[in-house]
């Protein structure tokens, strides 16, 4: 057995666990830094106001789907939800104006989360099946419902209000899922109910024994979800005063993409909603710079692939280690180390 | 010692399933301060009446009187109102929280809506003191303890909840003898201060040692209750079964062949160093050790499921050097795993499927395989191991705990193996079983195979064996024969002290 | 008892071919059309490709593993590739587009086999990639076989050969992997392990199984159907673009279901995938003949409906498996 191989299966792994929890940190420290070194106006003003309203259009379908993740399941809807969230805004508006077609729109996210929710919690069917179904059902509906094209709004005030920029760039497209997010970052973290999420899915038996309504709290996920991504795609539509079909069907990729590469765990039970977030914002750097350097689209999509091929070979890497090392005694690696000097 | 007040009593108490009278008008009454163990083969109706207790079943009848009143224990949450908790054989926690989120799940303190979390390390640690966790930090994230410490925490959290009422259903099934021993101080403490505990149990040399007071059960009624002192193992196992035990070991008859199985020198860093013995053919080589010694991992690591790091391996002269776990099988190196459920069998496949699993290879023809070739071979481990009920396609995970250890036995057994390694062959199993697996064990040991048993069951592990040699810390520190091993040398011996050994 | 079990047994498998017996008297009672040579011939090409995807997909799902989402990507690339090479001769392109099916596998089952990573989320990505690899290449450009030469016709005509003079190409090569998948699902070596594997990992790892490699070749099977299927729905269309065989994956997948293969793994049959995809394209054939005066099915509907019934079949097939005990997740 060679010497270095010995070396290493005897490291002390506390600085990699480090790396390991503050790689989303570090991932985006990279990104920035790289693109700003060769990306030519990538650190501006204007320019990060960019990444973060590029951030922004996916974080609250990102918000869902980090918390139904965390509950130990599946949304593959939150995409189709977005367009539907979107549509209903624009599309109705004419008839019931903002206040109203903004209504529809959520009790529409609502109904969804809802039947999303009942199905997962009360036939117990696996949720991956159960959005695949009802993604696939609410994606033909809209198209269905705009015969295929874009819908524009019929004025534009509110959109000029949500491009308004009230300070340093930031505007209220840009602020508000921002805002959302803190608050339900804060609401799964500190409060005894936020925190059953993460004891629902990390087992869901261990929570119907402390007490927790298990099944309200997966419908309840699935709600949230699906609120939020309608709420996304409302307040892009609104942003940008139209909705075209397409609109959340790169969304379900990237975002879980940023869910993974910032550290949720897809078996439940504990995610991060600053994770994604991080994540978000270091994917939507990476595809500015590139767009900076003027690379196309395709660019820009192979190299998010790469990111996070990369995290899914580290995770799978570091998983592979922790099996080979679990129940090793420290006390015999001393021992072994002492023996060969 | 003993308040003599009653805190939970059962009168006349029965739950049937369709087709099955599974708890017969039962009578039971536990004292407070009291350790009151409750034993019986599977099947009786232990499990039933724990779940009873706990809430389970909104069908059963007959009354239950917690502390002299009546009480409907219909939910779950009910039976945690009047102050009963249980402890079950597979671990309840959340895998991914922290030590502290899972004593007081559901219960986190908050204040005006957020969670105080210096008030829920403290209220954690309180608990964590009281089972001998004091010195683990409560953000410890529980995946990453082990399997006693974990339990320990499963008994924190029942505590949590103030119980007068503890149920632990199998708690040293995954335990050494040390831990044993801190569990049983717990619970000691635990009954001074006047908690009532039903402790159920295979074990009855533990049961001897820790309890006040015993019921027997038998196909779903009570046999009998008595005082511990008034009883002896013996006397257990025969209320137990129904008839009078001879000889709870079968008897081997001794064969003095070559070496067959050599192992040399072999290490893997962290896990077990330079461990070498060998096996003769015919010969079952005890393997004892505290747990935590790397028994298992050196097993695994012999059959080539897990890698090693040094040293050599020879059957019958030839050197081996495993690919992986499938080449080992080829060449029969087998390993019988000790969790059943998650390693040994696929619960949701036939027994037939899961019996002929490991010698597909043996049945198929250029890739065609044929169930039906190994039907014969099927219906002679059916007979020998006597599995009930004898149906090749019943589904496996629809039998009985015991049956389905026969099962993994079977598969094992149908590879017609060189080398047979056991890990724990008999645990959770009753005592009919066991005796039928001993048997089977001694055959295939008979018949010139070499077996390696791995066994915390001390009377098994010294009834069986021919030669044992004792792990320590993940060294072997020496063997002993037949004549100088008693439970109570080797008990010595896996703690170190060498002096126990053989020369 | 015995006998009884057997007769479930069959009963589960042919259950669905009931539901393709009262489909078909539906059809009959619902439109004149239906009952029409030229109808039916329809109904059974759409049956084929999709079966012939189905099968494959069967093998992915007995594996535990779900479904493969990179199917509609496998179909279009492969059909994109054999339509390129044909300057090369006929052969050549048969051979690069199931080549293109052989290599995706092989990384899918890598990915999914030996890293152990999710198989949902890994292939949703494999699709992504796969996407925006085509769209990369070929610019959203088509690829349109050239007719000029003898290899573009004889591409042309692919789908349309048939076989002994009346039996159409992808029709017997529906059979012919049909009969091949239940071989060897049923009464192969790799099946059993197969089958061990998807009813518990850990359990066939420690039985000696190797675990990686059966799921590799579950993959690899699953993307050569597609690439099959994808050359042939490519002959069909005769040109080769990126939306060859969308929805595809999802139609697989229901079809997989409605024959009575649970997602969870270790159970079903390629009969019954056969007869879910047949009950799939009558379903389809019906919604299209439906005419109430003015309104039609369109396929936006379609999809919708297929949807519901889809969450339903999984639905139900869920509270039987809850109901009789068998704790299926």
């Amino acid at each position: 057995m060679c010497k270095e191989r010995r070396a290493w299966m005897m490291r002390d792994d506390r600085l990699t666990s480090l790396a390991y929890r503050g790689r989303v940190y570090i991932l985006l420290l990279l990104i920035v830094g790289v693109m700003t070194a060769i990306a030519p106006n990538f650190v501006t003003a204007g320019n990060f106001a960019n990444i973060l309203k590029a951030a922004g259009i996916n974080l609250l379908a990102g918000i869902g789907f980090t918390i139904v993740m965390i509950s130990g399941q599946l949304d593959l809807s939150i995409g189709s939800a977005m367009t539907m969230g979107g549509m209903m805004v624009v599309g109705l508006e004419p008839e019931l104006g903002w206040v109203g077609s903004f209504s529809v729109a959520i009790l529409c996210g609502v109904v969804l989360g809802l039947v999303n929710g009942f199905l997962v919690a009360r036939t117990k069917v696996n949720s991956f099946i159960v959005t695949l179904g009802t993604m696939i059902i609410v994606q033909n509906a809209v198209f269905l419902y705009c015969r295929g094209g874009t819908i524009p709004a019929s004025t534009f005030e509110l959109s000029d209000w949500f491009q308004r920029a009230i300070a340093a760039g930031m505007t209220p497209q840009i602020m508000l899922p921002f805002i959302v997010m803190g608050v339900l970052a804060a609401f799964l973290r500190f409060t005894p109910t936020g925190k059953g999420f993460s004891l629902v899915g990390g087992n869901q038996q261990t929570a119907w024994y402390a007490g927790l309504n298990v099944q309200r709290y997966l419908i309840g996920a699935f709600v949230l979800s699906a609120i939020l991504s309608t709420l996304g795609g409302a307040i892009i539509a609104m942003s940008e005063a139209g909705a075209n079909p397409t609109m959340g069907d790169s969304s379900l990729m990237t975002i879980v993409a940023a869910v993974i590469i910032g550290g949720t765990s897809m078996r439940g039970g504990r995610g991060s909603l600053t994770g994604t977030t991080i994540a978000l914002v270091a994917l939507a750097a990476l595809i500015n710079g590139l767009s900076c350097r003027g690379e196309g689209f395709e660019v820009q999509l192979m190299a998010s692939g790469l990111v996070l091929a990369s995290i899914i070979l580290y995770d799978a890497y570091t998983e592979h280690r922790r099996e080979m090392r679990r129940g090793r005694k420290p006390d015999l690696l001393k021992e072994l180390r002492m023996l060969s000097q | 010692m003993n308040d003599i007040g009653i805190a939970l009593e059962l009168k006349g108490v029965s739950k049937s399933y369709p087709g099955t009278l599974a708890v017969d008008r039962v009578d039971l009454a536990v004292r407070t301060g009291e350790v009151h163990a409750l034993i019986g083969e599977n099947g009786a109706g232990k499990s039933t009446l724990m779940k009873i207790i706990a809430g389970s079943f909104d069908d059963y009848t007959g009354e239950v009187f917690v502390g002299s009143k009546n009480i409907q224990l219909h939910t779950p949450a009910a039976a945690r109102a009047v102050g009963i908790a249980m402890i079950h054989q597979e671990l309840s926690l959340a895998a991914p929280l922290n030590i502290a989120e899972n004593i007081l799940a559901g219960r986190l303190p908050a204040r005006r809506g957020i969670v105080d979390r210096g008030l829920m390390l403290k209220d954690a640690r309180r608990w964590m003191g009281l089972v001998g966790l004091a010195n683990l930090d409560p953000l410890t994230a529980v995946e990453t303890i082990s399997p006693h410490e974990a339990q320990l925490v499963e008994i924190a959290k029942a505590l949590a909840n103030r119980p007068c009422i503890l149920v632990m259903d199998e708690p040293t099934s995954a335990l050494s003898r040390e831990e044993v021993q801190h569990l049983f101080t717990v619970i000691r403490r635990l009954r001074r201060d006047g908690l009532a505990i039903i402790y159920i149990s295979h074990h009855l040399p533990e049961i001897l040692e820790i309890a006040d007071r015993v019921t027997v059960m038998r196909d779903g009624r009570k046999v009998g209750t008595h005082s511990i002192p008034d009883v002896s193992e013996l006397q257990l196992a025969e209320m137990m079964i129904g008839g009078a035990v001879s000889d709870l070991y079968a008897k081997r008859r001794m064969q003095p062949f070559e070496e067959r199985f050599v192992v040399k020198g072999i290490t893997r860093y962290g896990f077990f160093h330079d461990v070498s013995f060998s096996i003769r053919a015919g010969e079952i080589l005890g393997l004892a050790g505290l747990s935590g010694s790397g028994r298992s991992e050196l097993a695994r690591s012999l059959c080539g499921i897990d890698p090693m790091d040094k040293g050599s391996i020879a059957l019958s002269g030839k050197p081996l050097r495993f690919r992986n776990y499938g080449h080992a099988v080829s060449e029969g190196v087998v390993y019988v795993p000790e969790d059943r459920k998650a390693q040994g069998i696929a619960l949701r496949l036939s027994v037939r499927e899961n019996a002929l699993s490991a010698i597909i290879p043996r049945h198929s023809l250029h890739g065609i395989y044929s169930a039906a070739r190994g039907s014969n071979l099927l219906q002679g481990l059916l007979r020998q191991l006597e599995i009930v009920p004898p149906d090749p396609k019943r589904i496996a995970g629809t039998l009985s705990g015991g049956n389905q250890q026969k099962v993994l036995l079977a598969k094992w057994f149908a590879t017609q193996p060189e080398v047979l390694v056991l890990d724990e062959p008999t645990r959770g199993v009753d005592v009919g079983a066991k005796v039928l697996i001993h048997k089977a064990i001694a055959e295939i040991a008979d018949s010139g195979k070499c077996v390696l048993l791995i066994s915390s069951d001390l009377p098994e592990l010294v009834g069986l064996s021919d030669r044992i040699i004792v792990m320590c810390k993940g060294h072997v520190i020496g063997e002993m024969d037949k004549a100088r091993a008693t439970e109570t040398s080797v008990l010595l011996a896996a703690n170190g002290e060498r002096g126990a050994l053989s020369a | 008892m015995k006998g009884k079990e057997r007769l479930h047994g069959i009963l589960n498998t042919l259950g669905v071919y009931v539901l393709v017996l009262a489909l078909f008297a539906v059809g009959c009672l619902l439109s004149q059309e239906f009952f029409t040579e030229k109808n039916l011939l329809n109904t059974l090409g759409a049956v084929a490709l999709l079966g012939i995807v189905a099968v494959g997909v069967a093998f992915v799902t007995y594996s535990q593993h779900y479904l493969d989402l990179s199917i509609p990507g496998i179909m279009a690339l492969s059909g994109i590739i054999a339509v390129s090479a044909l300057p090369y001769g006929f052969m050549a392109s048969l051979t690069a587009g199931i080549a293109v099916g052989v290599t995706i596998g092989l990384v899918n089952g890598l990915v999914v086999g030996y890293l152990r990573l999710n198989p949902i989320i890994w292939t949703l990505a494999m699709m992504s990639v796969l996407s925006g690899v085509i769209r990369k290449v070929y610019a959203g450009r088509q690829v349109y076989p050239d007719e000029a030469t003898a290899a573009g016709r004889a591409f042309l005509d692919l789908y349309h050969t048939e076989i002994f003079g009346w039996l159409p190409l992808p029709i017997a090569l529906l059979a012919f992997i049909a009969a091949a998948g239940t071989v060897i699902m049923w009464k192969s070596g790799f099946g059993a392990r197969l089958k061990l594997t998807g009813s518990s990992y850990e359990v066939a790892r420690m039985t000696g199984v190797h675990v990686p490699r059966t799921v590799m070749t579950a993959f690899v099977i699953c993307s050569v159907s597609s690439s099959i299927a994808g050359i042939l729905l490519t002959s069909f269309n005769r040109v080769g673009a990126q939306y060859i065989g969308k929805g595809y994956d999802f139609d697989a997948i229901t079809a997989v279901v409605i024959g009575g293969m649970t997602l969870t793994g270790g159970r079903g049959s390629v009969p019954g995938v056969v007869g879910g995809v047949i009950v799939i394209a009558l379903l389809n054939n019906i919604m299209s003949l439906v005419k109430i005066g003015d309104f039609t099915i369109g396929s936006f509907e379609k999809t919708i409906i297929q949807g519901a019934i889809f969450i339903l079949v999984v639905g139900i097939n869920s509270y039987v498996q809850r109901t009789s005990g068998l704790d299926d997740a």
